[in-house]
Formats: structure tokens, sequence, C-alpha cells
């Protein structure tokens, strides 16, 4: 069987600037892999590779055996139902309410109709604890419910891999964990996801990998126990030693 | 005679060039035809009408009584119809436009008080001069004992119409005259009451029928040496319309030889008093408020069209497809490169569509080039992360645009659009250039039938101000109910 996700030789250079090297990795079916490293290592640009939103500028992203690197636009279209995104500042469509929100995508695209949208779009704002914010507005939201919107949305086009880049840290303190908490029970349910984020309580806990990522390639690669324990590469242990300080 | 404003001028001139060059027109090949084998008259007489183009703001040679166009030159337009056992239609435009519009075989005929200077000879035909004036200085009463004929304003103020005969005349006979030009003879009395200019040289006809309806003017000769300039008034056609020339110089023989001229002269003084017999603006409410509708109705059309038009040029502009791209830009650059007056002249003249449609088209035109950069500034301020959140979940770029963009565009630009709807009632005025009926040229109306310079000017700025001010108040009111939804 083929991986959920494979990347080969994946490069992205910005003009002149080359910010990713060379990533060769895979994401297995019910993995959860967590991303992390310092800021401007090329995590956002290695994870909005993955659906497309970035294009490379070398090498190759195959999604579930399907090289997924030049489709035309329509197929990419169908590529990206399935892989479901959350980003660090929400992105809700603030001319609609929360369930709209959720049920655009699936009747536009999956051309469901609105009657069953609308209740698969309560379940999903149920599923995240949001039942009775389905007719408000995204503007009259706190950041976390706006978070776990998003997710219900993601969630919306039953997607086979879930991408989230840095989901919390546009988030007051006290309303990251209603967001992580939800992220887990997701996990727990089987959700293959790709988590790029600065949470290494939750990395340890929930994390099959961590990825440590820095200057454009993945230094290092292991369970929590040996990125968080035994670190080998001098970058991960430098770059551990500041997070895990605070 | 009537003057030629070199700006309108220049800007009939390059509509008119450019309509030659690109447009290899039906226009073209008639006029090829026509040096070929001149059947002038004979299509005249086989459509069974001639149109014969005015420009009624002339008294008493051409103006309104009841908004229906009436005068001596009218007269004699009713009577060559006659004479050619055909039907008389008469046309109104802006004087500027009537020359084009003969070349462009809008009209067949112009008949507007015009002289036949060796510069308009050049490109249309001329009949034989039908009437001659004298001219005369029209000066205030008051200054009656100081000027008594054109020697007595040597290193004076003095007025006249830009580009005509007069203007042409204090130029070379007046010595050292402070020359006031102005386009029309309404704002030139203005002038003169109020002091700017001592006094306004005009031609006899039209000087007399001012200062009748003036108390406080007197005309007095002029005593111009008239030896050498295109004096007269005559009949304007297409160039080489010799047969249809030939038979209408019969009939202005005939009204020379009956002295019908009088006789019309004495009727248009008479149709005059009706128009003067109460001048109030209220009384000529019913002109204004055509004018409102027209500009109301040019505006309204322009901006939703625009809008349309807009919409579409922004999506080219913003999509993938490189010659639509292109296109649109193109498009957007050259509209916003040239004046609104010179498009809507190029459409009348250069497509051969009705006045109101090309106004109303050319209005749409420019402003869909216009709005296109609201809604592509629009489109553009919506964040980015809307269209990546939109494509990350499957969407199509259409249906991104659709539900999630525009949606948000649009609460965006919603105000610049009332805005430039509000814009639009104010340089739609441009359009009475080519005779569509809006305010301005419904002031120009007034003007001329009242001979009231200034009531007419206040008046259209009262309801140029309290439609743009009443809209921006609707406008803001219909932003803040949407602001809050
Ligand atoms: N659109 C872009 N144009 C030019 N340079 C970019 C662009 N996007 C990212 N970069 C650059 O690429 C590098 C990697 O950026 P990236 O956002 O992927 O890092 P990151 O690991 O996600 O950092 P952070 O933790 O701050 O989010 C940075 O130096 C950034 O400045
Ligand atoms: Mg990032």
């Amino acid at each position: 069987m083929p991986s959920m996700i494979q990347t080969v030789g994946l490069k992205k250079s910005f003009g002149d600037t080359e910010v990713i090297k060379g990533i060769d990795a895979q994401v297995e079916k019910g993995q959860v892999i967590v991303v992390i490293g310092p800021s401007g290592g090329g995590k956002s640009t290695f994870l909005r590779m993955l659906n497309m939103l970035e294009q490379p500028t070398a090498g190759s992203v195959f999604f579930e055996g399907e090289d997924i690197t030049h489709l035309p636009t329509n197929k990419l279209d169908t590529v990206r139902e399935k892989m479901g995104m959350v980003f660090q500042s929400f992105n809700l469509f603030p001319n609609m309410n929360v369930l709209a929100n959720v049920t655009l995508a699936p009747q536009r695209v999956k051309k469901t109709g609105a009657a069953a949208a609308n209740e698969q779009g309560q379940q999903l704002l149920e599923q995240v604890g949001l039942a009775d914010k389905a007719d408000a507005f995204p503007a009259s939201l706190s950041g976390g419910q706006q978070q776990r919107v998003a997710i219900a949305r993601a969630l919306a086009m039953d997607p086979d891999v879930m991408l989230f880049d840095e989901p919390t840290s546009a988030l007051d303190p006290e309303m990251v964990g209603e967001v992580l908490k939800v992220m887990q029970a997701l996990a727990k349910a089987g959700m293959t996801m790709v988590v790029v984020t600065h949470e290494m309580g939750f990395a340890r806990q929930v994390a099959d990998q961590v990825w440590f990522m820095d200057g454009g390639v993945l230094a290092e690669k292991g369970t929590p126990e040996q990125i968080f324990d035994h670190p080998k590469n001098e970058r991960t242990k430098s770059f551990l030693a500041k997070v895990l300080v605070q | 005679m009537k003057g030629k404003h070199w700006l309108v001028k220049l800007l009939i001139w390059c509509s008119m060039l450019i309509t030659l060059t690109t447009a290899i027109s039906i226009s073209q090949t008639q006029n090829v035809q026509a040096a070929a084998n001149d059947n002038s008259l004979a299509a005249i007489k086989k459509k069974g009408t001639i149109v014969m183009g005015t420009s009624p703001d002339y008294p008493p040679y051409e103006f309104l009584v009841n908004n229906k166009p009436v005068g001596m030159d009218i007269a004699i337009g009713k009577q060559i119809a006659k004479d050619l056992g055909v039907k008389l239609v008469v046309k109104q435009m802006d004087f500027d436009a009537l020359l084009v519009g003969l070349e462009t075989h809008k009209i067949d005929m112009v008949l507007s008080a015009m002289s036949p200077t060796p510069e308009r000879k050049q490109s249309v035909d001329f009949s034989e001069p039908y009437y001659f004036s004298g001219q005369s200085i029209i000066i205030n009463k008051a200054d009656k004992e100081i000027y008594k004929n054109y020697k007595s304003f040597y290193n004076k103020k003095v007025g006249a119409q830009t580009g005509s005969l007069q203007y042409d005349l204090v130029k070379k006979q007046i010595k050292g005259a402070k020359l006031t030009g102005l386009t029309k003879v309404t704002d030139l009395i203005i002038a003169l009451k109020t002091h700017k200019i001592d006094g306004l040289v005009a031609e006899s006809a039209v000087a007399t029928a001012y200062v009748k309806n003036n108390p406080d003017l007197v005309v007095i000769n002029g005593g111009f040496d008239l030896t050498d300039t295109g004096d007269g008034t005559a009949i304007a056609f297409a160039k080489n319309s010799t047969s249809l020339v030939t038979a209408v110089n019969k009939t202005i023989t005939k009204i020379k030889q009956q002295k019908l001229t009088t006789k019309y002269l004495a009727d248009a003084g008479k149709s005059l008093k009706v128009n003067v017999a109460d001048t109030s603006m209220w009384s000529y409410r019913s002109y204004f408020i055509k004018g409102i509708g027209y500009t109301l109705l040019i505006s309204l059309v322009g901006v939703v069209l625009g809008v349309l038009l807009g919409t579409l040029l922004a999506l080219c502009r913003l999509g993938s497809i490189a010659p639509l791209k292109w296109l649109a830009t193109g498009y957007v650059e050259f509209i916003r490169g040239t004046p609104l007056m010179i498009q809507v002249m190029f459409l009348y003249f250069g497509l051969n569509i009705p006045a109101l449609t090309a106004g109303m088209v050319g209005v749409a035109m420019n402003s869909g080039a216009y709005v296109a950069e609201y809604i592509r500034g629009g489109i553009d301020s919506v964040a980015k992360g809307q269209t990546e959140a939109a494509r990350s979940l499957g969407l199509s770029s259409k249906d991104t645009l659709r539900y999630v963009i525009m949606p948000q565009a649009l609460k965006i630009i919603w105000p610049s659009l009332g805005n430039e709807f509000i814009s639009l009632i104010k340089e739609s005025s441009i359009v009475s250039v080519i005779g569509v009926t809006d305010i301005i040229y419904q002031l120009r109306l007034v003007q001329a039938a009242t001979y009231k310079g200034i009531a007419p000017y206040a008046v259209a700025m009262v309801i140029y101000f309290v439609l743009v001010f009443g809209l921006t108040r609707l406008l803001n009111f219909a932003e803040r109910k949407m602001q809050h939804a």
C-alpha cells in the first residue's frame, strides 16, 4: 500500500533564496506527524507544498500514490478535498455564518444536498463543541471558537489527512487547550495528521513521529522520546534547550 | 455666426480621424461612391425625407418654443423640403457636432446660421447664402453716449463667440481690443451686463433679438469693413452633393426674390414673444424635469452596465488567460487615458448609433474601466488567506470567487460604486455635445428661449446639488445598514 503522503527531493526557492533544500519524507495512514523547528526554518512552506498551495521548484509530492505535483487545477481540486487544512489565522469566511462556513464546500464540491449538508454540519459543530454557534458570524466568536469551526469546516469534506499550520499560535493562552483537545480527539479517532506546532506537550503526547526542521531540511526525525529525550543533532538540542526552558 | 471652440473642434477631428483610420466604415465607401457618381438628390427623393441638423439655441434663426424647434432656418428647411417634394425631419445637435453629422450621413443638411467660411468649405459643400445680416455691437444702455461704432472700442474690452466671424472681425479691425471669447452668446450677454466686457459683437439679427428682450441693452451698427469676410449664412451639405445643392439653390433664389426671410424673421419674432411672455424658471420646469430624467437615466444605466463590464474586466485582469488579461488591461488603460467626450463622440459619429444609445454606452464603457479598477482593488484587498482556505477545501477558483471573495470585495467597494454613480451624474453632462437632452442641454435651451443667462445656471446648479447631495445621503444610509448587516 502506498504512503498517504510521500515527498521526493522536494525543493522550493523564493527568487534566489532556497528555503526548502530537498526533503524526502513519508506520512503513513493513521500517523500523526508533528513538525517542530525554529522560525523561518521552512515548516509552513513545506506543509503548504503538500497540498500545492505552494508550487515546488523541484521534486515531487505523491498523495495516496499519485504524483500531484503537476496536476491540472480541476484534478488538483479533487485531491485538495481529501487534504483538510487548518491555518494559524483561522481564515473563516466572514461573509457567512458558522454553519454556512462548514457546509459551503460539501454543497459546492461534493454536491451534497442542503439538508444533508446542514445535518452533517451540525454534527461536526457538536463534535468541536460549538453546536449552539451555528447561526453566529465568525466575527462574534473568540479565537479558540473560530479555530474549532475551521477544523469542523475542514472535516466536512471527510478528508483522508489533515494539515495544521500552527493552529494555536494566534490564540490567547487560555484558548489553546480547547483546540488541542479537539485535535487530540481527532488523532485518537485515527485521523492522519501533519501538525506544525510549538506545543511540545502536544507533540510528546500525541505524535507518532516528530520531525525537526531547520534551514530547509529535516534535520532529525524520530519518536517523541527519541527527539525530546535523546536528540542526536546539535541543532535539535539547542532548539529544544531554548523552547523547553520557557 | 456661431463659433466653434477649438478644443471641441480638435476632439471632433480626432474622433473623425479615428473613425476614418480604424473603421473602414460604410460611410467611407459611401463617400467614394458619391465622388464617382453624385446621386445625392436622387437619394433624398428615394428616401422621401430630408434630415436637417440644427442647434436650436440661436434665436431668431432657431430656437425652441414648447420644446419644438422654430425660427427662420426651420421655415427655410420646410420650404426646401416642400420644393423637393419630401418630408422634413429636424434633428437637434450641438453646433460643434453638425459638420461631423454631415460627414457621417446622420443628417443631410445643416441649417444652423452657419457661415460658409473657406475653412468649412474644405470639408463640406455650401449652398448660396440665403441671408445677409450686418454686424452689430451690443452695449449697455448706460454707455450709449460713449460708443458709436467699432472705432470707439479701440483698446477696450470686447466679446465675441470663439472662432466666429465676429471674433476675427474684432481681432483684425478693432485696434488694441482686449478680446474675450466665449462659446455661447448667452454667456457673453452675462459678461456684458456684469461689465466684464464693454461691447459684444454679434450678427445684427441676433443682436436685435437679444436687445429686444433685455431693456438695459442697446444695439449699435458695427460699421465694420465686410468686403472680404465670408459674410452671410448658407446651408451645408456633405461633399460632392452637387445635384442636391443645385436643387436647393433654386429654393434659395425664390426665397430671396420674394423676400421671404423678412416674413420668416417676423414670424420668429412672434414665436419669441411666446417664450419671453413668462421667463420665470418655474414656467420652464418641464425643460429641467426632462433634463433630470435623462441625466439620471444615463448615470444609472452607465453605472449598472459599468459594474457588469467592470466585473468582467477585473476578472479578466486577475485571471490567468494571458490574451484576455492584455485585452482587459489595454481597454482599461485606453479608456482611462482618453476623455469621455471623445469616446462619446467616437461612438456616436463613428459607429452610427442613436445619440441616447451612444451616450449611455459611452458613459457605461467609460465607467466600466473605472469600476474595473475598484473591483480589482476590492478583490486584492480581501485577505489572501481567504482564497487559500477556500482552495484547500477543494473549491474551484470560480466558486471561491463567487461565494467567498466577491461578497467580501463588494462590501469593500460598495462606497466607491456609490461615488462612481454620483460622479457620473456630474460627468454625464458631456453627452449634451451629441444632443442628448440632459440637464446641461436643457439649460442651454432655456437660456436661449428666455434670454436669461444666469438664472438657468443657478437652477441647474441647485438641481445638480440636490441630486448629488440627496443621493450621497441615501448611499450613506444604505452603507450604514449594510455595515450593520
Ligand atoms: N511567499 C514568500 N516569498 C518569499 N519568501 C518567503 C515566502 N514565504 C516564505 N518565505 C521565506 O521562506 C523561509 C521559510 O518560511 P516559512 O514560513 O516556511 O518558515 P516557518 O518555519 O513556517 O517559520 P514560522 O515558524 O515563523 O512560521 C523564510 O525565510 C521566509 O521569509
Ligand atoms: Mg510558519
